[in-house]
């Protein structure tokens, strides 16, 4: 069966908290005639909008984790990926967006456009994402869509341009005027299936008249026919629809549509712009990386006949086993087919291939390019590639940053223990940033991410999604140890405890890695045999013992060589075991000569909010041993850029949120390993000492 | 070569030499050319020698983006280390750059009030203790003489040097017959030094047309040296 992949649309509906997203889905999905009945999202029946699977989105009236449905517009099929809103969830929501072809960014009309739409925004913007705008709750008090359009352009800079006007707002509002058809429409009989077309209001038609000029205006930019035959006075349906999909894909245009989901007002028109001004598959350019060329990044053909390249990009737990959601870029998937997964390269058979609806399922032979599907039982983690054999390319960098901040968590009973284990288990295969292991010391469990939000998304996770109550200690910062100069070592390791003894000799130096060298290498000089060569192994691996843990506060040593350029060894004493311990030592006594330092994580921090702000948002970076990089305003907004030590960013939210009424708000990544202060250095040394002196006297 | 014999060897010597011992604070200073002459690798230069002495700079742009300025304060950087084959060069960039702040203002015509609250915010709330400010790009089309007056009134509050970079109209002779940028001529008084760029030959001069109060100006011999864009000895 061939099918025409211009046919398909792959869509996120992306918004703030409670502007209506879910309810927006709900709709969508009916009027596909997917549903039957509509539910609401805080549902007084008790049933829940279909998307939100998880619990604790129905308990808190938002969605979390992004399910992807497919339904059918016309001759389209819409897979639609919904994704979180909340700013909380980027990793979900980046992932999410990787997949979109295209998205409806999802307003409030009374809200506007707050903080959280710019940090999704931004992140559609990064990954260029085509987007259409729809103002929602047009039947609220206060509603003012035009006003939303205002803060389009000032605050995300977008060149918003309204493509209907509303008839009537708040309690009065029965409809929308279309600007390229100059006709009035309303949303009648029972759920607002049927589409009433009429000649536009009388009190409407000078404000319309205007609102069409300033459309045709800004979207014959994208269109020279378009623009010619205003001029000629011969501006045809066709003509603007094609310019602003021209400026739409171009990312240089927003077309803004209007309505009220709640009130199923202008659910239809907005679908019928996602198929003319949103993207097919084979409109988006996709590239992936070529692992066996460097990472190069190689183009993907959106053709059925290539060889297939999948991302899976959502795991789920169901009934019946792990659900893996894939998106499809080049080539298509059969059921029974053979893929390998780049990443544990391993290969598997294509067993249950799957469409997805929110809350049933259709089981599918082959699914094609650009298509979203799901596969059953497949074990592989979120953001793996799957390939046909003979290509090793991969759809994300390999590269997974190393986590910074550490917690140490507690079950509180034993049922938390063994659901905490369960939650652990998918979390990890979830999100290769987050990790878990057991201190052999304290025997805590402890959980590593990449800041702490990112843990408490997780902790709370836990506790909802899989009942198991964790107490949780201070976050850790994950300090890293290293050394500044050179150091020799000349060490004899010599034991004689009757029987045969030990003994080895190693001579040789550290140094310091440069940036970018790693951060460990060993490099062997010795010479006429000195060492047997079969001991060289030993010494590295006493060295990589020793930089495990350093001796100044316990952490990991990192960006250091290890030169091993003499030694001794005896005929009788020598042993693995004794050359082992002798780089162990030989390490010890060079490391304190070689001035070692703490190195802290340093957080590239962006911090958005209101100008008004900006002073005290410079005070609040200043505080925090913070190194302001940029700052750029626009209009009254503005975006400081600066990189925090890690360990000053706890807490950093509520007091953002108390600095600035709320209205500024941050996001962080880790960007580099800094040398602490040394004073800090010497508190952190002095905490270690008394730790060790409490332990060896329990 | 260390850090303290390449600013001693700096071509930006004879920048300040030329121009009796620098512009000191308090003062306002431009750099005025046509566009696409080299007026942000000048004005970057320049910073960047600020920046090797241990001083606060503050970038402020208007036009582009953030890493691009950016990764031109880095080009300079790697051509200065590059050339005097500067010792540590990873360490002494990792220094400076903590003393460099770029400000960038995408709104058109947005008020100088504005501007420089947001860069007295930066001083005082930031605790960024600036010695030069640089505005990059900066509209003179639109300014006033009072704007004028309020940069000087900045510059002398928090003792800043402060330049900027001028792009000259195109359509009008840009220069009188003595050299003189004709479109500065109303702000003469408040600026107190001011330095043109033009081609000569084929390659760019950098000359002093104003300088403090002294009548009597001094022969540059400068140019910004066209492969690495750095200002260099005739």
């Amino acid at each position: 069966m061939s099918i025409d992949i211009t046919k398909l649309r792959n869509i996120g509906i992306s918004a703030h908290i409670d502007s209506g997203k879910t309810t927006l889905t709900e709709r969508i999905l009916f009027y596909c005639k997917r549903i039957h009945a509509i539910h609401e999202v805080r549902g007084k029946d008790g049933v829940g909008a279909t998307m939100d699977s998880m619990e604790l989105e129905r308990e808190r009236g938002i969605t979390i984790a992004s399910a992807a449905t497919n339904v059918k517009w016309k001759d389209t099929q819409i897979n639609i990926i919904d994704t979180p809103g909340h700013v909380d969830f980027t990793i979900e929501v980046e992932r999410a967006l990787r997949v979109l072809d295209g998205a409806i960014l999802v307003l409030c009309s009374v809200g506007g456009v707050q903080s959280q739409s710019i940090t999704v925004d931004r992140q559609m913007k990064r990954y260029n994402v085509p987007r259409i705008a729809f103002v929602n709750k047009c039947d609220r008090t206060g509603a003012n869509p035009f006003k939303v359009r205002d803060q389009l352009e000032t605050k995300l800079g977008h060149n918003a341009v309204m493509m209907q006007i509303p008839i009537g707002l708040e309690d009065k509002h029965e409809g929308v005027v279309d600007l390229i058809t100059m006709k009035a429409y309303y949303f009648e009989g029972e759920d607002g299936t049927e589409i009433v077309e009429r000649e536009i209001p009388a009190e409407l038609l000078e404000q319309a008249e205007e609102r069409r000029e300033i459309m045709l205006d800004a979207v014959s930019m994208f269109s020279e026919e378009l623009m010619e035959a205003m001029l000629e006075e011969q501006v045809t349906e066709e003509l603007i629809h094609d310019a602003v999909r021209q400026g739409t894909l171009s990312l240089e245009l927003t077309p803004v549509f209007l309505g009220s989901a709640y009130k199923n007002k202008g659910i239809q028109p907005l679908l019928n712009a996602v198929l003319k001004y949103l993207p097919n598959p084979t409109e988006v350019q996709n590239r992936a990386l070529d692992l066996d060329n460097n990472e190069e990044e190689v183009l993907l053909k959106a053709d059925d006949s290539a060889a297939p390249v999948a991302l899976a990009f959502k795991l789920e737990d169901g009934q019946y086993g792990q659900l893996t959601y894939i998106r499809i870029y080049q080539g298509m998937i059969k059921k029974g087919s053979e893929l390998y997964n780049v990443r544990n390269r391993k290969k598997f058979k294509v067993g249950r291939l799957i469409k997805m609806h929110a809350d049933h399922m259709e089981d599918i032979t082959e699914a094609h390019c650009g298509d979203i599907a799901a596969l059953f039982g497949i074990d592989c983690a979120s953001g793996d590639t799957f390939c046909q054999a003979d290509l090793n390319y991969s759809m994300t960098s390999m590269y997974v940053p190393n986590p910074v901040i550490t917690l140490a968590i507690r079950p509180k009973d034993k049922k938390a223990a063994d659901n905490m284990a369960k939650a652990l288990n998918r979390f990890t295969k979830e999100d290769p940033t987050f990790r878990t292991y057991v201190d052999p010391e304290s025997n805590e469990t402890i959980i590593q991410g990449m800041g702490e939000l990112h843990l408490d998304v997780y902790i709370e996770r836990m506790k909802r999604e899989y009942k198991a109550e964790v107490e949780t200690g201070a976050p850790q910062v994950a300090y890293r140890e290293a050394i500044s100069q050179r150091a020799d070592f000349n060490y004899t390791h010599k034991k004689q405890t009757g029987g045969s003894g030990q003994y080895g000799k190693v001579i040789g130096y550290m140094e310091p890695l440069e940036e970018g060298e790693g951060n460990y290498i060993f490099e062997n000089k010795v010479k006429g045999g000195n060492i047997p060569t079969e001991y060289i192994p030993a010494c590295d691996k006493g060295f990589q013992t020793a930089i495990e843990k350093g001796t100044m506060i316990g952490f990991p040593i990192v960006g250091i060589k290890m030169v091993l350029e003499d030694g001794a060894s005896h005929a009788v004493d020598s042993s693995d075991m004794a050359f082992q311990a002798a780089a162990l030592g030989a390490f010890r006594e060079a490391y304190n000569k070689a001035k070692p330092v703490i190195l802290e994580p340093i957080m590239k921090v962006s911090v958005e909010g209101p100008t008004e702000f900006q002073g005290n948002i410079f005070g609040s970076i200043n505080q925090r041993r913070g190194i302001i990089v940029a700052s750029v305003e626009d209009g009254n907004f503005c975006r400081v850029e600066a990189e925090v030590p890690l360990s000053e960013m706890f807490g950093y939210s509520t007091i953002l949120r108390s600095l600035t009424q709320g209205k500024a708000e941050y996001t962080m990544e880790f960007e580099k390993y800094g040398r602490l202060p040394a004073s800090l250095a010497e508190e952190l040394k002095k905490e270690f000492e008394e730790k060790k002196k409490k332990e060896a006297g329990k | 070569m260390v850090k303290s014999e390449l600013i001693k060897r700096s071509p930006l010597r004879v920048f300040e030499k030329s121009i009796n011992g620098g512009l000191g604070k308090g003062n306002l200073g431009v750099l005025a050319s046509r566009k696409g002459v080299g007026k942000t690798a000048c004005l970057v230069h320049i910073a960047t020698d600020q920046l090797f002495n241990d001083k606060h700079v503050i970038h402020v742009s208007f036009s582009s983006r953030v890493d691009h300025i950016v990764s031109w304060y880095e080009d300079i950087f790697t051509e200065i280390s590059k050339m005097r084959d500067l010792e540590n060069a990873v360490s002494v960039h990792d220094e400076i750059v903590k003393n460099r702040v770029i400000m960038n203002f995408n709104q058109q015509g947005i008020s100088t009030d504005q501007i420089l609250r947001s860069i007295s915010a930066m001083i005082t709330d930031g605790n960024f203790a600036a010695d030069q400010v640089l505005f990059d790009g900066y509209d003179f089309n639109e300014v006033t003489l009072e704007d004028v007056a309020k940069f000087k009134a900045f510059a002398q509050d928090h003792q800043l040097e402060i330049w900027f970079s001028v792009s000259l109209k195109p359509e009008e002779p840009c220069f009188d017959d003595t050299g003189f940028p004709v479109q500065l001529k109303p702000f003469t008084e408040n600026l107190d030094v001011i330095i043109t760029l033009a081609y000569s030959g084929d390659h760019v001069k950098l000359r002093a047309v104003k300088d403090h109060e002294n009548t009597e100006l001094n022969t540059m011999h400068l140019m910004l040296d066209p492969k690495t864009m750095l200002i260099a000895r005739e």
